[in-house]
C-alpha cells in the first residue's frame, strides 16, 4: 500500500503533534496516538448484548485525551478559532470533543457544524464536490474473529475509496477522526486516488474547543 | 427459497401501508444556515440502459472477478423476525463476490428506508445489469421485481470495504430497487431520526442523532424533488427524495444504493488494534425493519 505516502503524511501530523503535546510538557498523548493504544473499543471488542444484535460503546468521554487536545489546542496559537470562527457557535459549544479543522481558510471559511454532542460533523463545499471533517468518540466493536481487510499507518490513519470519493480515518486525542471527499463526477482525480484526502489529512491540525469541550478539559466554560 | 406467488402479493399489497411516518413535514433546521440543494445535473438518458452496468463505478474500472464466498459459518443462525422470503445474509453466489458473514443487526431499530415495499438484489448480476443473465436485457425485468431479497454487501467491486474477504474490496452497501420499474416515482425515507449533514449531485446524507451515530446515504436520487436540504433534522420516516438512476450525470439501474457506515473499532487482518469509520452490512437491519413494516408497527419500535 502507499506506505511512503501515508509516513509523509504522518509526519507532518506528527510533529504538530509532538509539538502540541511538547507545550504541556509530557510525551504520554504523542506516545499512545503513535503507538495505536488504546482508542474506543478498539483494544477490546465488547460481547454484543444478545447474539445477533450490535452492541454500541459508550461514549468514552473520559478516555479523550484532553491533556493532549490542550496542547495541540496551545499549538494552534488561535488558529483554530479564527478558522471556525463561522462556524455556528452554539453547535461548537455543545460539542464535548477536541473539533479538528484543516488549515485552509477557504475550506473553513465555509464550512458548517452538525453536532450530536459526542459526534460532530463538518461539511464544506469545494468546487465539483464537497469535503466532510467528523470526530467521535463512539465507535461499535467489530467481532474479533472477523479482521479488518485494511492497512493502517500512525494514529491508526487508514483510507478508503468511496462509490464517489476518498474516506480517510485516523485517532488523535483518543478520538476517532474522518476527513473525506465527495467528488460530483467518478472521473475527478481528487476522488480516483488517495493524494488529495491524505493531503487534507496533513493539514487538518488546528483544534478547536467549545464550551463543553473546554470545561471537559478543565479550562473552564 | 422460493418467492411465493402469494406472499408476492401479500407484499406488495401491504406495500402502501407505509408504518413510517412518510408525511413530508416542514423540515426544522439545525445549527447552520440552511443552503440549497444542489442543482439537478441533467437526467441521464435513455433511462434503461445504465451505462455502469449498474455497478456504481466507471466503465473504464471493470468489476474484478472474485473468488467463491467463504462458506457459511456452521452454527445456526440467531432466529429473526423477518420471515418474508429473503436469502441469507452474505450469501452471494458463487463468482459475484466474497460477502459478508455476519448476522449482527447492526441498526436493530431503523426505519424501512422505502414509503413502499422495494427489492433489495444485484443491479450487476440481475437482468439489465452488466454481468446479468444472458437474455435478459431489460433492468425491468419481473425477475428483479420478484422476491426473494438478496444480499449485495461484498459483491464484487473495486472499492474498498475492510469487511468483505479476500482484497478487502468490494460492495459497500445495499442496493434496492423500489416497489417498480420508474424512475422519480418512489420515495426514500429517513431510516433514523438525525440530520441532515451533506447533498451532492445525487447524494443525501444522514446522520443519526441518537449513539453511535449511524451514517446513512442515499445514493442515486433525484434532485429536483428532494424533501429535504443540508441542515434540516428529520424525523424517522420523513420523505427524503425520490429514487432515481443517477449516478454523477450518467444512468445507472433505477435503484437506492443505501450505505449504513459507523466508526468501528477491531482488528486488523495483521494484528493490529485499529478503529475507523467504514460500513457495515445492512441487510439484516433492513429485513428487519422491512418486517416491523409489514406487520403494521411504527419506525423504531
Amino acid at each position: 500500500m502507499r506506505h511512503g505516502k501515508w509516513w509523509a503524511t504522518a509526519g507532518a501530523v506528527v510533529v504538530t503533534v509532538v509539538a502540541g503535546a511538547t507545550w504541556i510538557s509530557t510525551s504520554r498523548a504523542q506516545t499512545r496516538d503513535a503507538t495505536g493504544a488504546p482508542i474506543p473499543g478498539a483494544a477490546a471488542p465488547r460481547p454484543a448484548i444478545r447474539p445477533g444484535v450490535a452492541a454500541f460503546v459508550a461514549p468514552p468521554r473520559p478516555r479523550v485525551d484532553w491533556q493532549g487536545a490542550v496542547g495541540g489546542l496551545r499549538q494552534s496559537g488561535g488558529l483554530g478559532e479564527n478558522l471556525g470562527g463561522n462556524l455556528n457557535r452554539q453547535q461548537v459549544d455543545i460539542t464535548a470533543v477536541p473539533i479538528l479543522l484543516p488549515t485552509d481558510a477557504k475550506l473553513a471559511g465555509n464550512a458548517r457544524i452538525y453536532s450530536f454532542g459526542d459526534y460532530y460533523t463538518i461539511t464544506a463545499d469545494t468546487a465539483g464536490g464537497g469535503v466532510s471533517f467528523s470526530g467521535t468518540t463512539t465507535t461499535v466493536p467489530m467481532p474479533a474473529t472477523k479482521p479488518l481487510k485494511i492497512d493502517s499507518g500512525p494514529e491508526q490513519l487508514t483510507v478508503q475509496r468511496t462509490v464517489d470519493g476518498q474516506l480517510a480515518s485516523f485517532v488523535r486525542y483518543g478520538v476517532l477522526y474522518t476527513v473525506e471527499i465527495r467528488c460530483d463526477a467518478p472521473s475527478d482525480p481528487r476522488c480516483v486516488d488517495d493524494n488529495y484526502v491524505l493531503g487534507l489529512v496533513g493539514k487538518t491540525t488546528a483544534v478547536v474547543m467549545g464550551k463543553a469541550a473546554r470545561q471537559a478539559a478543565g479550562l473552564g466554560g | 427459497m422460493r418467492a411465493s406467488p402469494l406472499l408476492l402479493v401479500a407484499a406488495l399489497a401491504l406495500a402502501p401501508l407505509a408504518a413510517c411516518d412518510d408525511t413530508t413535514k416542514t423540515p426544522a433546521t439545525g445549527g447552520e444556515t440552511p443552503k440549497p440543494p444542489s442543482p439537478e445535473p441533467g437526467p441521464p438518458t435513455p433511462d434503461d440502459s445504465p451505462a455502469d452496468g449498474g455497478a456504481e463505478q466507471p466503465s473504464s474500472e471493470p468489476v474484478p472477478p472474485s473468488p467463491d464466498p467463504a462458506p457459511q459459518p456452521a452454527e445456526p443462525p440467531a432466529p429473526s423476525p423477518a420471515n418474508f422470503d429473503h436469502a441469507p445474509a452474505g450469501a452471494i453466489p458463487a463468482g459475484q463476490g466474497p460477502g459478508y458473514l455476519d448476522r449482527t443487526v447492526w441498526s436493530p431499530k431503523m426505519c424501512w428506508p422505502m414509503q413502499e415495499a422495494g427489492f433489495p438484489n444485484s443491479q450487476v448480476y440481475g437482468p439489465g445489469g452488466g454481468m446479468g443473465p444472458p437474455g435478459k436485457p431489460s433492468q425491468c425485468d419481473t425477475l428483479n421485481y420478484t422476491l426473494p431479497w438478496r444480499d449485495t454487501f461484498c459483491e464484487a467491486r473495486s472499492r474498498a470495504n475492510p469487511l468483505c474477504a479476500g482484497s478487502g474490496n468490494g460492495h459497500q452497501g445495499q442496493d434496492i430497487r423500489p416497489a417498480t420499474c420508474k424512475k422519480n416515482e418512489h420515495w426514500a425515507v429517513a431510516a433514523e431520526a438525525g440530520a441532515i449533514t451533506d447533498i451532492g449531485t445525487y447524494t443525501v446524507t444522514l446522520v443519526a442523532k441518537a449513539p453511535p451515530h449511524y451514517t446513512y446515504r442515499y445514493l442515486h436520487m433525484q434532485m429536483s424533488t428532494l424533501a429535504v436540504k443540508e441542515g434540516d433534522n428529520v424525523a424517522v420516516g420523513q420523505k427524503l427524495g425520490k429514487v432515481s438512476n443517477d449516478f454523477g450525470g450518467t444512468p445507472t439501474t433505477i435503484h437506492l444504493h443505501f450505505e449504513l457506515r459507523a466508526g468501528v473499532s477491531g482488528v486488523t487482518s495483521d494484528g493490529k488494534a485499529v478503529a475507523l469509520h467504514t460500513f457495515l452490512p445492512p441487510y439484516l437491519s433492513l429485513a428487519e425493519a422491512y418486517q416491523r413494516k409489514l406487520d403494521g408497527k411504527a419506525c423504531g419500535s
